[in-house]
């Protein structure tokens, strides 16, 4: 019985984060377009462009098309297999198959089946942006990882159900490692779910979406599902971690309360996106430099207690 | 003395009896190069499974009570004593089942146009094997340690200098063979320095005075009278097995270009397994000559904290150059030393958190020698088919080049294929054998907070160096396997479909993947069999940490250490994947879409080759920049491989559209 509950909300979760996500992309577009001063899609657009994209001919042109097939479907059911341990609103269903190392293995395999796609893919279009994609996710999964470090060493337990709920700030008030932490997630948080100013790796304007520029149909329908997916995990992520008041509340408030903090995060990331220029790959390594480095620090601090 | 034989020594020393013989028989087998690898072969597997059935012994029954002296020469204090317990079982059980396999792969990969015959080479083998086999069981730490130590090294150094034909690889070998000699002299001194005057006796039983038992006896004596003396020979210990297991600074003078210059069956060898012998000596020395009644004057701690950082530095330092690299037994060499720097950091957690007496740290302790063992294990088995699978590339297109290569996985199917299932274990993937080991070490480095802050900081810097692993795997098996096909790879691929190799390397490369699926789908085997191990070698601080409440998984599927502060179910993780993989499959075809195989759009250039393709020397170089920029030695950028003419009839010459001068 207890299984099947798990399995139950797991795929609630699933199908949850399938319908929204597309949403929270409209929003994001036609907000994007007003600040623009455009007129701006329909908030449905997604989904429509996903349901087109579905019939659309698949154009394979690898070498390697069993690499170019896998890929892209773990792609988008490894980041549904995110969705499972994650706390939407309720408690991470998957709780105890998995904690917070296997949380950051799974994001990164996430990177890897877009890196394997665009390696297959050959283009030396993709290959450029696959190595971009690459040294972007060498400085975030660390600055990802001491987030979640950090918490485990103040709740002193690696299990999601306690890690994703505000451990940066637990045991007592707003600890300066927290607050650092805080900090240089925001200042990140652009380049997690890959929009402009760090959406370099894609990059249309410059090497026309890297990675999957040799992809269509409904293989760019899965990248692009799980795309936009990837900005609902690390929107949820970020709230679970860093603004965990009011997730205690009776379910549908809470949980409504908690989709309506993730739609205050898109907000912010449409905001910063549409009004920032891409930086350049060096400069954001530069950028990524100083903030890692800030995060040691507020590693070495949460060690010490503070 | 016939049931002197059923003893798991006696089988191990058959074993290794066998090999020695084989070597002597396969020097006659001279110009009779494939004949020469069936025989070796068929020994070796002989060889392993009495070896394997040893373990298995020792594993369900116990060890033995004091191993069997075989032969003893008292006046010199010179005795031939083995002993196999859990610890030994361990590495044995490695040794044979890599060398199993490499000796399959050998006898296709020798059979080449190499001008000598195969006289220099099974012959060297053989007593290698032996050489490990012996070395991880006996108890003599002066005289048969240096015999095995001799035995290993001599012929690793033939074989490393195998071809001839290269200066470079006879230099590598000249380097290995003085780093060897001089981290046996250090291994020996510390030995001296902690042996009594004269042999001991022991619970009845008389020992040689440079027998592991009875320095151990002596330990708790001489840790009271002289401290200082045992911190010592434990450093000598700490560098002479270092340099074997590629330790930072040591392992970069040697490893890098060792690996590579040997024939690559014997270049799985030496990173997958004979690196493994120096972290056995760490293992051996540090955590099981102490008695633990001993542990308060012993300063685990500090060796802990030592081992820990060195281990950091070894990884992190050991990974980053592999990122540079362009061939690709060089690129896997390098990321051996990031990976025996993972073992060492895990040995070093181990060391630190077993000194405090609280259970949870006892539990971390444990969880942490089971991550270093089972990494020993995975590191081994993904490494070496890492080796036979740049060996099966470098056999079929004779480069080692990534720059020239690209595009295999088309033409060598199977070595693709395993070389992914390695390539994404190394990586740390979920569901692969990496993730299966990397993860108890990370449990104990977060939750060994209490202990020191240094531990999550190193784990931290261990998480990040799997970023940069994921990165060089990338490169690696991009540039190789995937990508298009290069004009080497195009030019060798032009008489025939296929490039793959023949049945008998890619058997041995299909049996090493399933073992990186196995212990990553049911990490709990391997978890089992270590605990038996360390449960079966009741000595030094080992007994403290079978005594801590271990990991309490057989309630449930996954692993769940210390009281369900964390948690890893591989076959739960696998079931949601696999469902979701239905789904996206289903996603696809629903649309009705059809599929069209087209040419790669270059927005109206040419078509690719090899001079617009990004080779593997260009991979990060942003990132080389970067850094290159913060170095002393600024202004040096990766080098750019030289450009090679390339047909231009494909093009218009740039002066065509290009506005003309006035």
């Amino acid at each position: 019985m207890e299984t099947l509950t798990v399995i139950l909300r797991a795929l609630a979760n699933v199908v949850v984060v399938l319908l929204l996500a597309p949403l929270f992309e409209g929003v994001l577009r036609r907000v994007t377009a007003r600040i623009q001063s455009r007129q701006g899609p329909p908030l449905l657009q997604p989904y429509y462009d996903l349901l087109k994209l579905l019939g659309k001919e698949d154009i394979e042109s690898g070498e390697s098309p069993w690499m170019q097939r896998f890929a892209v479907h773990l792609a988008l059911a490894s980041v549904l297999t995110v969705v499972c341990l994650l706390p939407l609103g309720a408690p991470s269903p998957l709780n105890a198959a998995g904690d917070m190392i296997l949380l950051i293995y799974l994001l990164t395999l996430a990177g890897i089946c877009t890196l394997l796609a665009g390696l297959a893919a050959g283009s030396t279009y993709s290959l450029i942006g696959i190595s971009r994609e690459m040294i972007t996710m060498m400085a975030l999964e660390p600055l990802f990882a001491i987030t979640l470090v950090i918490g485990a060493l103040n709740v002193n337990s690696l299990r999601l159900d306690q890690v994703l709920d505000g451990s940066v700030y637990a045991g007592g008030g707003f600890p300066l490692s927290g607050l650092i932490m805080l900090a240089v997630m925001l200042l990140s948080f652009q380049a997690f779910v890959q929009r402009v100013p760090f959406d370099i790796a894609e990059a249309e304007t410059e090497i026309m979406e890297g990675p999957l520029i040799e992809y269509s149909g409904p293989k760019l329908a899965l990248f692009k599902y799980a795309q936009m997916i990837k900005l609902v995990i690390y929107s949820s992520l970020f709230v679970a971690l860093f603004i965990p008041w009011g997730s205690a509340l009776v379910f549908p408030f809470g949980w409504l309360w908690f989709w309506v903090k993730v739609l205050g995060l898109v907000l912010l990331v449409t905001v910063v996106a549409a009004t920032h220029a891409r930086y350049r790959i060096d400069q954001a390594l530069n950028y990524y430099g100083g903030l890692l480095g800030v995060a040691f620090v507020a590693l070495i601090l949460a060690g010490f207690g503070y | 003395m016939p049931d002197l034989f059923h003893t798991p020594e006696a089988r191990v020393l058959a074993a290794m009896l066998l090999c020695l013989i084989g070597a002597g028989v396969t020097v006659a087998l001279d110009r009779r190069r494939r004949l020469a690898g069936w025989f070796s072969f068929g020994l070796v597997a002989l060889a392993s499974a009495l070896v394997l059935s040893a373990v298995v012994e020792v594993l369900r029954v116990g060890p033995g009570q004091h191993g069997v002296t075989f032969f003893a020469l008292p006046p010199m204090g010179f005795a031939l004593r083995l002993y196999v317990d859990g610890l030994s079982a361990v590495f044995l059980a490695l040794i044979s089942v890599v060398a199993l396999c490499a000796t399959f792969h050998a006898i296709d990969y020798m059979v080449r146009d190499v001008p000598e015959g195969s006289g220099r080479f099974y012959p060297h083998l053989l007593v290698f094997i032996a050489a490990m086999f012996g070395l991880v069981s006996t108890t003599d730490m002066m005289w048969f340690f240096f015999i095995f130590w001799q035995m290993m090294t001599l012929t690793g150094w033939a074989m490393i200098r195998y071809d001839r034909r290269d200066a470079a690889h006879q230099r590598a070998a000249s380097r290995f063979l003085w780093m060897m000699q001089f981290a046996c002299a250090v291994t020996m001194l510390g030995a001296a320095m902690l042996a009594g005057d004269e042999a001991v006796v022991v619970a009845d039983r008389a020992l040689m005075r440079f027998d592991f038992d009875a320095v151990s006896h002596q330990m708790p004596i001489l840790l009271a009278r002289q401290p200082g003396w045992v911190g010592l020979a434990l450093l000598l210990f700490l560098v002479g097995f270092g340099v074997k297991l590629g330790m930072w600074p040591f392992g970069q003078v040697w490893l890098p270009d060792a690996h590579p210059a040997a024939p690559s069956p014997v270049s799985a060898m030496l990173s997958g397994v004979m690196l493994k012998t120096g972290v056995y000596g760490l293992m051996r020395y540090f955590l099981w000559l102490v008695p633990a009644e001993a542990l308060d004057r012993y300063p685990a701690g500090g060796w802990g904290l030592a081992m820990t950082l060195l281990g950091t530095i070894t990884l992190f330092s050991g990974t980053w150059k592999a990122l540079r690299q362009e061939q690709t037994k060089r690129l896997l060499a390098y990321s051996s030393i990031g990976q025996v720097g993972y073992i060492l950091m895990a040995l070093g957690l181990c060391l630190t958190l077993v000194k405090d007496p609280t259970p949870a740290s006892r539990t971390l302790a444990a969880v942490a020698l089971i991550g270093a063992l089972f990494h020993t294990l995975n590191h081994g088995v993904f490494k070496s088919l890492l080796f036979l699978d740049a060996g099966s590339v470098l056999h079929a297109t004779g480069t080692q080049d990534m720059n020239r290569l690209g595009g295999l996985l088309r033409f060598m199917p199977w070595t693709g294929f395993t070389a992914l299932i390695a390539s994404m274990a190394i990586a740390g993937v979920p569901l692969l054998s990496g993730f299966a080991s990397k993860w108890p070490m990370f449990v104990a480095g977060i939750g060994g907070r209490q202990a020191s802050v240094l531990l999550p900081v190193c784990t931290v810097i261990a998480i990040l160096t799997s970023a940069l692993t994921l990165a060089l795997m990338i490169k690696f098996y991009g540039a190789v396997f995937l990508t298009r096909a290069s004009d080497l790879v195009t030019a060798r691929a032009a008489g025939s479909p296929t490039l793959e190799v023949g049945w008998k390397m890619r058997a041995a490369q299909a049996s090493l993947a399933g073992l990186c699926v196995t212990a990553g789908l049911v990490p709990l085997l391997g978890v089992r069999f270590i605990e038996r191990a360390v449960t079966a070698s009741p000595q030094g601080l080992a007994t403290l940490l079978t005594a801590a409440p271990g990991l309490n998984g057989t309630a449930n599927p996954g692993l769940l250490p210390i009281s369900g502060a964390a948690a890893y179910a591989p076959a739960v993780v696998l079931a949601f994947v696999a469902i979701l993989l239905g789904f996206t499959t289903l996603l696809t075809r629903l649309g009705g879409s059809r599929r069209r195989i087209a040419a790669p759009w270059l927005c109206g250039y040419t078509l690719g080759n090899d001079s617009n393709r990004l080779a593997a020397a260009h991979y990060y170089s942003e990132l080389h920049r970067a850094v290159a920029r913060l170095s002393p030695t600024a202004g040096r950028l990766p080098a750019i491989p030289p450009r090679r003419p390339t047909p231009t009839t494909e093009t218009a010459p740039a002066s065509a559209w290009l506005p003309e001068k006035n």
